[in-house]
């Protein structure tokens, strides 16, 4: 049995639609009008224990809104979900023990407290015992290299100090399931590899089992194996990180340096991203990489030469564009 | 886990709780202080006024002035402790369901009813309560009461009961924002009942009024809350009446915690 399953997991929503102008509001008194906005339309899929999966979608493709049927904030409208082996929204104290979901864009800790008081509560809250607590706090701390920011107001942190202590907040209780939604939103490059860097740790020494969202494929790229994507509501692809890109990423980009200038005619073989000196970029579509570099090599001297896969960023949008077209299509 | 186990991490949750309230609270001196100023004054106004009105008069509605003085203080106390304990929790549910950060408080291995009326103390209020004890405490030395230990209990029992009737009403109300979102009926209803309990129910008389004493006593007990324990105290000690608010009390306890319930069944949570 998975640690996380989803069974065609479905969520609608009547949302009102407000007309505009006072004669519009006024008419909205007496009649109202609903949209039926269908926001997750039939996900299943099965997360095992250990597993660090990611959950990627443009805005409004339905992430949030699955993790808060899977965290049991929200009910589904059909379907079925297990987490550790709890029906979420049942939100049992049992359950609620064993995860924890860390929302980059919300504030759980006391604002105008120190975060070692929202710690402390916390602790009351999950009946940690003491010597547990202080060696857990020990160790995020130290993760996150935020020692001596736990006695300062929260309000007085930075952004990057403040999800680190969300995220402290949200592991003290050592929970065996951890969602995170866009953890690192916001944040600077040097705050991200920190946070990847702890739950990269953290995932290897308490093999915690974890569901991301984010729109930073460097979290992706750095935390996960496996890759969920979803786009209005429906999953569209479930396998593994590399999958994704052989699947969807329909170039390489071979980068040359010739030993003399670059022959004129390069954009035969495909798109030139870049020519400067003796250097020239150009995206190959993957069946004819092997065709193309024999037939360079063929008529010209290259002193080096590498092909790497598209960046990962390029490879998802194109999955979300197809699948806009698709869905527009239908 | 057993119902004494259970009760006793309530209570340290709950001291956890208070406790933060208080660091907070603290952390801004001024609003603190001004808060209490300006509660000492409004119970001074009250005092004050019933004082010229019994300057006039031997009774109103059959109350003479050290007994009214104990309905005063009896009410402020009340109304001290319903404001400081949940009138603030109850007046945020809304913003919480509108932002979304009701979120963070249900994903809590706790009763949520529990988190999200207690969570926050507001010791500006704490004052009122202790106050209206001095006001009632002074009341009985005017009357020269003696210690009766069942009218005591009686008067601690129906003093619970009105605190409890209140806290139902709140939840009843405060529940309604996740419907609507944007609930200003709390603060609405908050006036009514202030205004409503703060008047011995006999001041009901007369033929309009007698209807409503009815309607606010027995429909919606609002009349009772603070009139009960102070009858109980200083009056006629009634059997039936306080057997009714037992009643009520658990009839709204109940009533108050399946809507609310129900209400958080309905919980959409905002977009992040």
């Amino acid at each position: 049995m998975g640690m996380i399953e989803a069974r065609n997991l479905r969520k609608t929503y009547r949302a009102v639609q407000k007309q505009t102008g006072l004669v519009g509001s006024l008419r909205g008194l007496f009649h109202r009008e609903y949209r039926e906005v269908k926001a997750v339309a039939g996900v299943s899929f099965t997360i095992e224990p250990g597993e660090m999966v990611a959950f990627l979608g443009p805005n409004g493709a339905g992430k949030t809104t699955t993790l808060k049927m899977l965290s049991g904030l929200i009910h589904p409208t059909s379907g079925d979900a297990r987490v550790l082996d709890h029906v979420p929204w049942k939100r049992e104290d049992s359950f609620r023990r064993q995860f924890s979901l860390v929302m980059g864009q919300k504030n759980q800790l006391w604002w105008d407290l120190p975060a070692a008081d929202s710690f402390q509560l916390h602790r009351e809250i999950y009946s940690i015992p003491r010597a547990e607590y202080d060696e857990t706090l020990s160790e995020l701390t130290d993760l996150l290299g935020v020692e001596k920011l736990t006695k300062q107001a929260v309000r007085e942190l930075s952004l990057g100090e403040r999800m680190k202590m969300e995220l402290i907040a949200a592991l003290l209780h050592r929970p065996r399931v951890l969602l995170l939604d866009e953890p690192t939103i916001g944040l600077d490059v040097v705050a991200q590899t920190k946070i990847q860097r702890c739950l990269k740790d953290y995932h290897a020494r308490r093999g915690v089992t974890v569901l991301l969202t984010s729109h930073y494929m460097r979290d992706v790229e750095a935390l996960c194996e496996r890759v969920l994507v979803i786009n209005h509501g429906a999953l569209i692809y479930d396998g593994p990180l590399a999958g994704v890109i052989e699947r969807f990423g329909e170039t390489k980009l071979v980068k040359l340096r010739f030993e003399g200038p670059p022959p004129d005619d390069l954009e035969s073989f495909g798109e030139l991203v870049r020519r400067e000196g003796p250097f020239a970029d150009i995206k190959v579509e993957r069946a004819r990489v092997a065709m193309v570099l024999a037939a360079i090599l063929e008529r010209s001297v290259v002193a080096d030469v590498s092909v790497e896969e598209p960046p990962l960023e390029e490879v998802i949008s194109r999955v979300f564009e197809e699948a806009e077209a698709a869905h527009d299509a239908a | 886990m057993n119902p004494l186990a259970r009760s006793a991490r309530y209570l340290r949750i709950l001291r956890a709780l208070a406790a933060h309230t208080l660091s907070r609270e603290l952390a801004f001196r001024g609003n603190f202080l001004v808060k209490v100023s300006v509660e000492v004054l409004w119970l001074a106004i009250m005092l004050a006024f019933y004082k010229v009105v019994f300057a006039r008069s031997s009774n109103v509605a059959g109350w003479n002035e050290p007994q009214y003085l104990f309905f005063v203080g009896c009410f402020f106390a009340l109304n001290g402790l319903i404001e400081m304990l949940f009138l603030d929790n109850c007046n945020e549910f809304s913003e919480l369901v509108r932002t979304g950060d009701l979120d963070a408080l249900l994903l809590k291995p706790i009763d949520e009813q529990f988190l999200i009326t207690c969570r926050r103390i507001d010791w500006g209020c704490a004052p009122n309560v202790f106050m209206g004890s001095g006001v009632m405490a002074m009341a009985l030395y005017q009357m020269s009461w003696r210690f009766d230990p069942v009218k005591s209990a009686a008067f601690l029992a129906t003093f619970a009961c009105g605190v409890a009737i209140a806290y139902a009403f709140m939840v009843l109300l405060t529940s309604l924002s996740v419907w609507m979102v944007r609930n200003q009926s709390l603060m609405e209803m908050w006036w009514l009942f202030s205004s409503l309990a703060r008047y011995p129910k006999e001041i009901f008389s007369g033929r309009w009024a007698e209807p409503l004493g009815m309607f606010f006593t027995y429909f919606i007990p609002i009349l009772i809350v603070v009139n009960v324990p102070a009858n109980v105290m200083v009056r006629a000690f009634d059997p039936a009446m306080v057997l009714m608010m037992l009643v009520a009390t658990a009839a709204l306890l109940w009533i108050s915690r399946r809507f609310f319930l129900f209400a958080l069944e309905s919980y959409r949570s905002a977009s992040s």
